[in-house]
């Protein structure tokens, strides 16, 4: 059984997406190396890179239904490990956010990453049942609660960012589990009715910071805002892409915005930037067709998914790293405020690493079984 | 699709995600687009601007030197703590003031107005924050980089002048450039900038555009902190060029110490070739130190200083050659004379005119000082006699001594090449309408008190000079200057040769010399009788040098009514002479104020002045040399000097 499984399983094992996947990360460590000449991130973002590709070998070769049907107790996990990290003395806290675990040898690793993964499991579970009506206001309250428990242990940590990430797995969910679609056309007319409604409330009354609302002025209108101040890294970023223009200085000039750290967070944040000003238009380009390329396949095996608990799993992933790939390169390109959140399979960082191939590991598991009952 | 349901047309919905994400992702490359192909260019300036700094290397300002090659001026190298304006990344400098004052001891008030005045300049780069740092200061900033990257340690070149006030009307001084100054085209069409250090005083503002250097500099990348992190190019500065005066600094050093010896320590000496207007030297007095300028000045202690030269009723940043004006007595009788015979009011033949003891004009009687008979023209300049040069002037009429004016220059500025030099007041209907508007009407006893170098006669010690020097070469009016050459610079870098040259008027159109036509005999019979002045018995006999025939005249200029002319508001002692008498090759004007008669207190000086021109030109002792001067005892400040009795005993 074992044996059939694996040599079906190098046959119908995805190399496409897994090649994607790893090429980017390659891709993405030249980048770090070249943004962090002087330190090791992209050593171990290498070392990082490994343990992924394990542990997506180890969630592909394993029924992804043995793994849904024991999702609350990674959940439940998750949500410890989110507790975890508000205990000062365990919790590293980075630029005033407290969601760092500090792990020996490797350095720190980031549970929200991880936790994202748990928490779409367990709304590919809860809504992943054989459905022939259409969504019922308990379940949404249900998808809600899931979803929110996380994103409040979130909040706790101040990293804003992270939250962002979360909320479109949910609409992924919803929005596949048969939510009427008058209630799709509706949140999105409230959405862009309230938010700038609710952007006022939060000055007002002081929920949204100065620094917060200065880094969105900053995207309204950069060459006016304070470039000096809360504006500085948008407009940074902003000089690092344009100064890469067509094919970008590549990697032998001695000085660019990130050796001489104008650019900040040239590894993580603004890695985007950094191939932008090394590869231009062309690089960024590639890359971006590299993400369409990575999520169509994601899609496609969804849709080849055997049941809808594989389906949803896979689409949750595909909205989380949707979201997360426009929010970061936003933020490069100076279209959305500068928000911590990692560019997937290119940022240094090893919880995001593992966790987005733990994800594609789903996928792979989920189109190894397509032809399973 | 493996599993089918009813819900919602899922196939659909799973393509709308589809969409979706392509969409997202599409509309990053248009950003993209936008970004590095359409603006790219744009962006990449800015970004290559914000890691490349110029600094700038100060350049040398050019060596002054006498004539014969000794450095009068020079620069030495010092450090001074700057003030970057790029690194501030827009904060605001007064924030640093308290931190700054205290770590590398600077008075924080001057730095905050420095602060202040510079920050608010928007072409500003640097400020500087201290200078002639200390190694500690260096090595304060150097620990505190992270700190305060905006501060940096410079070489730059500073201006050492000679000490004790030595030549310091001259010479001038440099000091940084003015708000003031800054608004001006003048300055702005130079491509001056806030910070820079100019010439702001004498010779050194004249020449200013030749003394100084083109700045070279230092292109340097820099990370985010301003730190610097490689150079790309250097380029070298440009010294200035380098400028030899026509000073002779034995003269110039005995002109002071008559100046600083004299009775009141207030005056005037100015020794200049009559055959070519250079100025040998310039001695004004009281002095002051114009290293104050370029070392003290951005300090407590340097300001305090400026104020007490500013208020001192002395006056000793005043140029006194150039910048005042006095009237000058009976030396002014010397163009009159040449004038008299040229406008036919006398001939050669029929010179004499009536002394009288004085003249009576209306109601008014103008005394002479002694009574002189009917003396000719020589006695008369001998004997120093107003009652003859009253009836001269009258003869002449205002009209007459207004053309003498205008051919002597005397109502113009001599065109000397240091900056400030005032006009001088000269006689005329619209003068006296100007300063006795209540009485404006020019009479007859207004042209008498003209002719004999009072009350409407006011005019600069270097104007008399000039006129003199110019009748003892028989008319030719050379324009007075220090400069003897500005020396060449050779191209280099960027900067082009500098090439050298000598002396112009510096109003080009002014003919230099200005040739007036003096007959041969008319020369000889006014300069007969100003070698009798100190040769034949005359008001400054007592210089006399046998063999050495100095030709001068005498002026004491009445400060105040007679009667009241002692103590502060004593007569200005005036002297003005040339030598030799037949063979100019020096002339020579005193004035020591308020120190009583021109023969007993101007003279003496010029007579020591000419012992040092003696003993350099023709290598023997001169004869009848003065005493070395002495540093005069408090208590015979007032007295008149023994001097010239002693000096008859001599001979």
């Amino acid at each position: 059984m074992v044996a059939r499984i694996q040599k079906r399983g190098l046959r119908d094992f995805d190399w496409l997406l897994a090649i994607l996947a790893i090429g980017i990360v390659c891709f993405g460590t030249i980048q770090i190396r070249y943004a962090q000449p002087t330190e090791n991130f992209w050593v171990k973002q290498l070392i990082g890179l490994g343990i992924a590709i394990v542990a997506m070998l180890a969630v592909a070769f394993n029924d992804y239904r043995k793994l849904l049907n024991i999702a609350p107790a990674f959940y439940v996990f998750g949500l410890l490990l989110l507790v975890i990290v508000l205990i000062p003395g365990i919790g590293l806290k980075i630029n005033g956010q407290r969601a760092w675990i500090r792990v020996p040898g490797i350095g720190q690793f980031q549970p929200s990453e991880f936790v994202k993964v748990t928490t779409a499991m367990m709304l590919a579970r809860y809504f992943g049942k054989h459905r022939t009506n259409a969504l019922t206001l308990k379940e949404l309250a249900m998808g809600g609660l899931i979803l929110g428990l996380p994103i409040a242990l979130i909040l706790l940590e101040h990293d804003m960012g992270q939250v962002l990430t979360y909320v479109p797995i949910l609409i992924v969910v919803l929005f596949l589990s048969g939510i009427k679609m008058r209630f799709v056309v509706a949140a999105i007319v409230l959405g862009v009715v309230l938010l700038p409604f609710a952007y006022w409330v939060g000055i007002k009354t002081h929920l949204i910071k100065n620094y917060q609302q200065e880094r969105i002025n900053v995207i309204l209108d950069p060459e006016k805002a304070d470039r000096r101040g809360f504006g500085y890294n948008t407009w940074q970023s902003i000089l690092t892409v344009g100064e890469g223009g067509l094919l970008g200085a590549g990697n032998s000039s001695a000085y660019s915005q990130s050796s001489l750290k104008f650019l900040p967070e040239p590894h993580t944040d603004f890695i985007f930037a950094v191939l932008a000003g090394s590869t231009g238009f062309v690089g960024c380009i590639i890359v971006l067709l590299a993400y369409v390329l990575l999520l169509s396949r994601l899609i496609a095996g969804a849709k080849r998914a055997p049941d809808r608990m594989g389906m949803l799993v896979v689409m949750a992933t595909v909205g989380g790293l949707t979201c997360q790939i426009f929010i970061n390169v936003g933020m490069s390109l100076g279209i959305l405020p500068v928000i911590g959140v990692p560019l997937p399979l290119m940022s240094a960082g090893l919880a995001s690493l593992i966790a987005t191939f733990i994800a594609i590991g789903f996928a792979i598991s989920v189109q190894l079984r397509r032809f399973v009952n | 699709m493996k599993f089918e349901d009813s819900s919602q047309n899922l196939r659909g919905r799973i393509w709308l995600v589809q969409i979706f994400v392509v969409l997202l992702l599409a509309l990053l490359g248009v950003r993209l687009y936008y970004l590095q192909l359409v603006r790219g260019q744009y962006y990449a300036e800015i970004a290559q601007n914000q890691r490349i700094r110029l600094l700038p290397i100060t350049a040398p300002r050019g060596v002054i030197f006498d004539r014969d090659g000794h450095p009068l001026v020079d620069s030495r190298i010092i450090y001074s703590v700057i003030l970057s304006r790029e690194d501030l990344r827009g904060r605001n400098p007064l924030t640093l003031v308290a931190p700054l004052a205290a770590a590398l001891a600077v008075d924080g008030d001057i730095l905050r107005d420095r602060f202040v005045q510079i920050a608010s300049q928007p072409a500003f780069e640097s400020i500087l924050v201290k200078q002639d740092a200390t190694p500690g200061d260096i090595a304060w900033v150097e620990a505190h980089e992270l700190e305060f990257p905006e501060l940096r340690v410079e070489q730059q070149p500073q201006r050492r002048y000679p000490p004790n006030g030595l030549l310091a009307h001259v010479l001038g001084y440099v000091g940084e450039i003015s708000p003031e100054q800054l608004k001006q085209n003048s300055y702005k069409d130079k491509g001056l900038r806030p910070g820079d250090v100019i010439g702001q005083s004498g010779l050194e503002q004249t020449y200013d555009d030749y003394l100084r250097g083109k700045d070279g500099y230092r292109k340097v990348i820099v990370d985010s902190r301003g730190r610097i992190q490689d150079e790309i190019e250097t380029i070298a500065p440009q010294p200035g060029q380098d400028l030899v005066t026509t000073i002779d600094l034995d003269l110039q050093e005995v002109a002071e110490e008559q100046l600083r010896t004299s009775a009141t320590k207030r005056g005037v000496i100015v020794v200049m070739n009559p055959n070519n207007g250079e100025v040998l030297a310039l001695a004004s007095a009281p002095t002051f130190d114009p290293n104050l300028f370029s070392e003290r000045i951005g300090t407590r202690e340097g300001r305090a200083e400026y104020a007490a030269l500013l208020n001192d009723p002395d006056k000793p940043l005043i140029n006194r050659a150039v910048q005042s004006r006095y009237p000058p007595g009976s030396t002014w009788k010397v163009p009159m004379a040449i004038a008299g015979l040229q406008q036919g009011a006398i001939t050669l033949d029929h010179s004499n005119l009536v002394c009288g003891g004085g003249i009576q004009v209306g109601n008014k009687f103008t005394r002479c000082m002694g009574n002189h008979g009917t003396p000719d023209l020589k006695t008369a300049i001998t004997k120093s006699c107003d009652g003859y040069f009253y009836r001269l002037g009258l003869k002449m009429g205002i009209d007459g001594i207004m053309a003498m004016v205008d051919e002597f220059d005397l109502g113009r500025r001599t065109g000397i090449d240091i900056p400030n030099e005032v006009i001088s007041l000269t006689p005329s209907p619209e003068l006296k309408q100007k300063t006795q508007p209540q009485n404006a009407e020019w009479k007859d006893i207004d042209t008498v008190y003209a002719s004999f170098g009072q009350v409407y006669d006011i005019i600069t010690p270097i104007a008399l000079l000039r006129t003199i020097a110019g009748i003892s070469v028989g008319g030719d009016l050379y324009v007075p200057h220090f400069l003897k050459e500005l020396r060449p610079v050779n191209a280099t870098g960027p900067f082009e040769l500098r090439a050298g040259r000598s002396f112009q008027p510096l109003d080009g159109a002014r003919p230099n010399p200005k040739k007036l036509s003096i007959s041969e005999d008319f020369h000889h019979l006014v300069v007969e009788g100003m070698w009798g002045v100190v040769n034949n018995g005359g008001t400054a006999a007592s210089i006399r040098m046998a063999g050495f025939d100095i030709a001068g005249k005498t002026g004491t200029a009445q400060v105040v009514e007679n009667g009241k002319d002692t103590g502060k508001n004593k007569d200005h002692a005036w002297f003005v002479s040339y030598a030799p008498a037949y063979k100019p090759e020096i002339a020579l004007v005193a004035l020591i104020e308020n120190s009583g008669f021109g023969g007993q207190n101007a003279a003496p000086a010029v007579r020591r002045v000419y012992d040092v021109y003696y003993r350099k030109t023709r290598n023997e002792e001169p004869p009848g040399a003065l005493p070395v001067a002495k540093t005069p005892k408090p208590e015979d400040k007032n007295e008149p000097k023994k001097a010239p009795a002693e000096i008859a005993q001599n001979q």
